[in-house]
Parts: C-alpha cells; sequence; structure tokens
C-alpha cells in the first residue's frame, strides 16, 4: 500500500548528506551535544539513507571507533543488520511509514565492534526533526547482561517446565510473598484453573490456610528461617478448586535458587483417597475392636452364667453321691459317678474360659514385675502337684519385666504345671531360667517329660487341643491356648522344642523392665 | 440360746446347699430364709407376716435379688441405728471388683465369693460359723 509522503518530510531524500549533517551537527552542536553525552547509553544519529550524523562518547568507546571514524559513515558499520534497512522506504512503504514503525520500540539487534567483535543490542528510536528531513536519533543499550540472563532463565524454564511437568504431582512455584511464579498442567487440572488465571495470583487462591503464612518473616524469624523451617516436611493443608470445592493436600516444599530469591517449589498430593482410606481403616478398626470387646464379654458373661447352673448340678450330684452311693444299686453309682465327672469337667472347662477371656478383657496393666515372685507365687499355688508327684523344680535367677502380675503367675503357673503333669515314670525335673535377648528376656521351662511330637509343635497351642485320652492325661486343653493369649498380649511370642521321650523346653520372651 | 441367722438368696438351689452345709457344721443354727430384698426388711423390721420374727444373730445376703437387690438392702441396714449392727455378710457369685468395693463402702462386714466346688463352699460355710458365731463377740440383743 503507497501513501504519498508528507510535504515536509519530502525535501530530506537523498543527496548532500553530509553537507546537511555538517550544518545540522553546527545548528545542534550547542543544543544537543550537552544532551547527548549526558545519556547512559551510546547515542547515534543517523540519517534516512543510514548515514551516522552524529554520536556521543558513549558510542565511541562501546564500538571501539574515534568520533572521525563513524560520522559520516554508514551505520551499518556499527550495525550491520536491521536497522539500515528498517529506515529506507521499498516498495510497501512510504520512508515515514518505515520510520513510524520503528519508533518507541525496542529493537534487539546485533551491533558490531572496530574489532568485529559483537554483542546484544536494544534500540530505541526516536525522531528528529531537521532542515533536512526527519533524523533517526538511535539509543544503543548493550544487553549482554540481560540477554545472557535471559538465556539463563530461559534454560531454568525449560529445565524446570520439564521437570514439573513429568512429576506426578500438582506443583506450583511460589515466592516468598506468595505469588505463584510457575506451574504445571497437573496443578491446572488438580485445581480447574488456566494457568494463566494463576499465574501472579496469590497462593492462597488455592491453599486459602497454612501456607503462604509459613513462608513469611515474622518477629520470631527471618525469611530463610521460615523457609528452612517447612522444607521437606510433608504438610497435611486443605486445597480450594475454582468451583470452590475442596480437598486434602500433602503439600512437599523444596527451595529454588533465582535471580529474584528464593523461590518455593510446592508439590501438592490429593490425599483424598488416602485420607478416605485411613478414615475407613479407622472405622473399621473401632468396629473390629467393638465387636472383639464384645465377643470377650459375651465370653466371660457367658462362662460366668453357664457356671451358676452348673454349680447346682455339680453340687447337687456331689450331694447326691456322697449321701447315696452304695444305697441304691450298681447302676445307679455308675450313673451318679458320671454326672459328677461330667459336671467337674465343665466346671473346670468353664473356668479355663473363664481366665482365657479374662486374659482379653485385662490389658495395658504392663508394669514392672519380678518374675522371680511371679514364678514363686506360681510355684506356691502348685505346690500340692508338686509335693504328689515329687518333682524337683529349679531355676534361675528371674529379672524384672515388664508384665501383668497376675498373667504372669498365670503363664508360669500353667507352664510348670504342664511340665508336672506330661511324665513319664520317674521323677520329674523342671527348670526355669531366662537370658537377655536384646529388649528382652528370653524364658525358658525345660521338663524331662514325655515330649511332644513335632508335628504336634503348632497345635497344641489352639483351643481344646488335646495330645491325650483322658483316661491318661485330664484336661480341658485351653491352657497353653491362655499361656500363648497371655504372651501376645505382652507383645511375645511362645514356643515349643521337644523330642518325645525327652522332654519339652517352652520358651517365650517378654519386654525387659524400662 | 440358738442362733439365728437369715439368709437372703432368691435361688433354691444355694438356699438348700446352705442350709445343708449348716446342718452340717452347727446343729443349734436356726436359718431363717427370705428370697428378695423386700422379705429381707419386712423379715428386719418384722412388719407383716414377720410380725413374730427374730432378731438375727447374723445376715448373709446375696447381691442380685428380684425387687429389692442386695446393695439396696444392705444401705437401708447400715442405715438403720436398730439394724446396722448386725453382722451382714455378702455372700455372691459375684467376683466383680466393684461389687466388693461397693458393698465394703457399704459397710458390709465382709464379702464372700460363693466357692464353684461342694467342698469349698461346705469348708466357707464352716468357718462362717467357726468365726462369726463362735469366736467373733456379738452385741447382747
Amino acid at each position: 500500500m503507497k501513501h504519498e509522503p508528507k510535504p515536509r518530510y519530502a525535501e530530506g531524500t537523498d543527496g548532500g548528506v553530509l553537507q546537511s549533517a555538517e550544518r545540522y551537527l553546527a545548528q545542534i552542536e550547542g543544543g544537543y551535544r550537552g544532551l547527548l553525552e549526558a545519556a547512559p547509553d551510546a547515542m547515534v544519529v543517523v540519517s534516512q539513507t543510514g548515514d551516522i550524523v552524529l554520536l556521543n562518547l558513549q558510542a565511541e568507546r562501546r564500538f571501539g571507533y574515534s568520533r572521525d571514524e563513524l560520522l559520516g559513515q554508514k551505520v551499518t558499520n556499527i550495525i550491520p543488520e536491521g536497522f539500515a534497512e528498517r529506515l529506507i522506504a521499498d516498495e510497501t512503504r512510504s520512508a515515514a511509514e518505515a520510520f513510524t514503525q520503528q519508533i518507541g520500540t525496542g529493537i534487539e539487534l546485533i551491533g558490531r565492534q572496530r574489532d568485529g567483535s559483537t554483542f546484544p543490542i536494544e534500540l530505541m528510536l526516536s525522531p528528529l526533526d531537521s532542515a533536512e528531513g526527519i533524523l533517526v536519533m538511535a539509543a544503543i543499550r548493550d544487553i549482554s547482561v540481560r540477554k545472557a540472563a535471559e538465556q539463563h532463565l530461559a534454560q531454568m524454564e525449560g529445565r524446570y517446565r520439564g521437570l514439573l511437568e513429568a512429576a506426578p504431582d500438582a506443583m506450583v512455584v511460589v515466592n516468598q510473598k506468595g505469588d505463584i511464579v510457575l506451574l504445571n498442567l497437573q496443578a491446572e487440572k488438580q485445581f480447574g484453573y488456566r494457568r494463566d488465571e494463576l499465574l501472579g495470583q496469590k497462593v492462597t487462591n488455592i491453599i486459602p490456610d497454612g501456607f503462604a503464612e509459613r513462608l513469611l518473616a515474622d518477629a520470631l524469624r527471618s525469611a530463610e528461617d521460615a523457609l528452612a523451617q517447612q522444607i521437606g516436611t510433608g504438610i497435611e493443608l486443605t486445597a480450594r478448586r475454582k468451583d470452590g470445592t475442596e480437598f486434602p493436600i500433602e503439600l512437599m516444599l523444596s527451595p529454588l535458587d533465582s535471580a529474584g530469591g528464593i523461590l518455593v517449589t510446592a508439590a501438592i498430593r490429593d490425599i483424598t483417597v488416602r485420607k478416605n482410606a485411613e478414615k475407613d481403616l479407622a472405622r473399621k478398626v473401632e468396629e473390629l475392636s467393638r465387636s472383639n470387646e464384645e465377643l470377650g464379654q459375651f465370653a466371660y458373661i457367658a462362662s460366668h452364667d453357664l457356671q451358676e447352673p452348673l454349680r447346682m448340678v455339680a453340687s447337687y450330684t456331689q450331694l447326691l453321691s456322697r449321701r447315696y452311693t452304695g444305697k441304691l444299686d450298681a447302676d445307679a453309682d455308675e450313673f451318679i459317678a458320671f454326672a459328677v465327672d461330667g459336671a467337674n469337667r465343665m466346671q473346670r472347662l468353664i473356668q479355663d474360659l473363664l481366665t482365657y477371656s479374662r486374659v482379653g478383657t485385662r490389658v495395658n496393666n504392663l508394669r514392672d514385675t519380678s518374675s522371680e515372685e511371679a514364678l514363686q507365687r506360681a510355684l506356691h499355688n502348685l505346690q500340692g502337684a508338686i509335693a504328689d508327684s515329687g518333682a524337683i523344680v529349679t531355676h534361675d535367677l528371674l529379672p524384672m519385666v515388664m508384665a501383668d502380675e497376675t498373667q504372669l503367675i498365670q503363664l508360669f503357673q500353667n507352664l510348670v504345671g504342664n511340665a508336672i503333669k506330661y511324665q513319664k515314670p520317674g521323677v520329674p525335673k523342671i527348670h526355669i531360667s531366662a537370658t537377655e535377648s536384646g529388649p528382652n528376656w528370653l524364658f525358658s521351662v525345660q521338663d524331662n517329660g514325655l515330649g511332644i511330637e513335632p508335628k504336634y509343635f503348632e497345635r497344641i497351642f489352639g483351643m481344646f487341643q488335646r495330645l491325650h485320652k483322658r483316661d491318661e492325661f485330664d484336661g480341658t486343653g485351653i491352657g497353653l491356648a491362655i499361656c500363648k493369649k497371655i504372651v501376645e498380649r505382652h507383645g511375645g511370642t511362645i514356643s515349643v522344642e521337644s523330642e518325645p521321650g525327652q522332654g519339652s523346653r517352652f520358651r517365650f520372651d517378654l519386654a525387659a523392665s524400662a | 440360746m440358738p442362733v439365728e441367722v437369715l439368709l437372703v438368696d432368691d435361688s433354691p438351689g444355694d438356699v438348700r446347699l446352705t442350709q445343708e452345709a449348716f446342718a452340717e457344721a452347727n446343729r443349734a443354727i436356726h436359718l431363717h430364709v427370705t428370697s428378695d430384698g423386700i422379705e429381707a426388711m419386712a423379715f428386719l423390721r418384722r412388719t407383716g407376716p414377720y410380725a413374730n420374727a427374730p432378731r438375727p444373730d447374723l445376715i448373709l445376703l446375696d447381691l442380685n435379688l428380684p425387687r429389692m437387690d442386695g446393695r439396696e438392702v444392705l444401705a437401708e441396714i447400715k442405715g438403720d441405728p436398730a439394724l446396722k449392727t448386725i453382722p451382714t455378710i455378702i455372700l455372691t457369685t459375684s467376683e466383680f471388683e466393684g461389687d466388693i468395693v461397693k458393698s465394703y463402702q457399704l459397710q458390709a462386714n465382709c464379702y464372700l465369693s460363693k466357692p464353684v466346688q461342694l467342698d469349698a463352699f461346705e469348708s466357707l460355710v464352716k468357718s462362717i460359723n467357726d468365726f462369726w458365731l463362735t469366736i467373733a463377740r456379738l452385741p447382747q440383743k
């Protein structure tokens, strides 16, 4: 598109540039010179034909020429490309248009020094009226430093953008004022904003509480301290989407050095699923412990209440037996004997069940307990059985442990009681000892009794598990289940090693006294 | 002079067992029985059908009773200046620690759990007889 040039500009098209310049120079020496030299940038005044008509000291220095060497020379000597062309009218535009297109804009070009080395420049153009027409004053700024910085920044951006986008979490980079300076696609998705809706905005838009405050210095700490306190810790907060809905998040912060100071990279993980799972788990645990407790209560109450009518049956069959044995006939005697025996066994069973369920209902009563004293009490309770069997019970000095004393007595009583009971002919020998094993004491109850086949090692600790016929050894099959429950309630384990005919060794561990 | 004992228990089986055990221990004992708390208080205060009831030397009181339970009966006895000097023994199947504490707080003279085994029950009754009705000095009526 062609325009008629305005008459004012028409005069200065071509010819006699140098003379004009000299005239102009002389004319403005006094007026503009001072202004030019005061400018911090290199300043060059160029005619529309691309000739340098005026320059300042900074321009001489920056390009390595003396004034004489540049005056009247083509500006392409110092700015090889992109400047002169722009000043010249061509088929598509007038000189005036060409010029006006350039005015005021910062044009980035390459400057060339006398020694041929180049450096990045930014040009700011402004018009200067003269008798010969419009001249162009170019302020030439060396932007080497800025360019290097920009390049660095672009590199950083490129590098971090890749990193940010590769991250599975929403990532937001925030400055210490709490402004969002960078974010990734996951962050856009998670919060329901477009990138440009968040960039430059306060991070409180998406994390209302607990994040921005933490970045700020206050009377008690410097900005560095404030930041250092947060780095690396998983902070659980609430985030808000564009639509106002909220969701739980976990923040991981890390510092990022930048030209503008320390930035904070925040990895934001949506922990809705985890939170729900946690809630779910907590509810299930609560349900389970409640139903467990109910079951324990039920077992206790049931066995306790069963005991009442059973006490009647047992007492009266015993009375029958005592008063009428030998007074009726042989059948009656036998029937009564079976009834008495059945009632007695059921009483032992219920006693053991009660003991078993009590181990469950009495928990967390662990305190410093002398296992030595507990064993003595157990042996005292067993003194009848020990005397009857002629057993020799020996033991090492036993340590202080963390235990419920009543249960520890029960444990020793059951294990030593078993050792006395399951014997072959001869003198039962039982030895109790304890060795230190890390933070625990490993107890051993060893006997020279019948022993147990390895295939039963696990089974004997189950409920109602018996290895002998009733007429060989009577029992409820609950004793070792009680032992197992007691040891496990104390956080330990119980096991047996044995060789049939050689005896058994039961081992269990308990935490040492604190 | 016969010894008067009031047994408050709603289980006929237990009542009979106790009678048998006392019969074994001491033939001179008159064992009176009421089967709930209200009857027990009527007996002690000689009201209604118990107008001619003797003042007992000893009370054996179960805790779980119909209408008015053993804890209430105990509180009434120990709150009544005319009755509070009668030794009152809790004889129950409960081994609940709370019941034991509560009973002593209410000034029970002694708390006994009914043993499961007949032999043990008989020897318990014998102990009651030996201590409370033989060794211990009780106030004059």
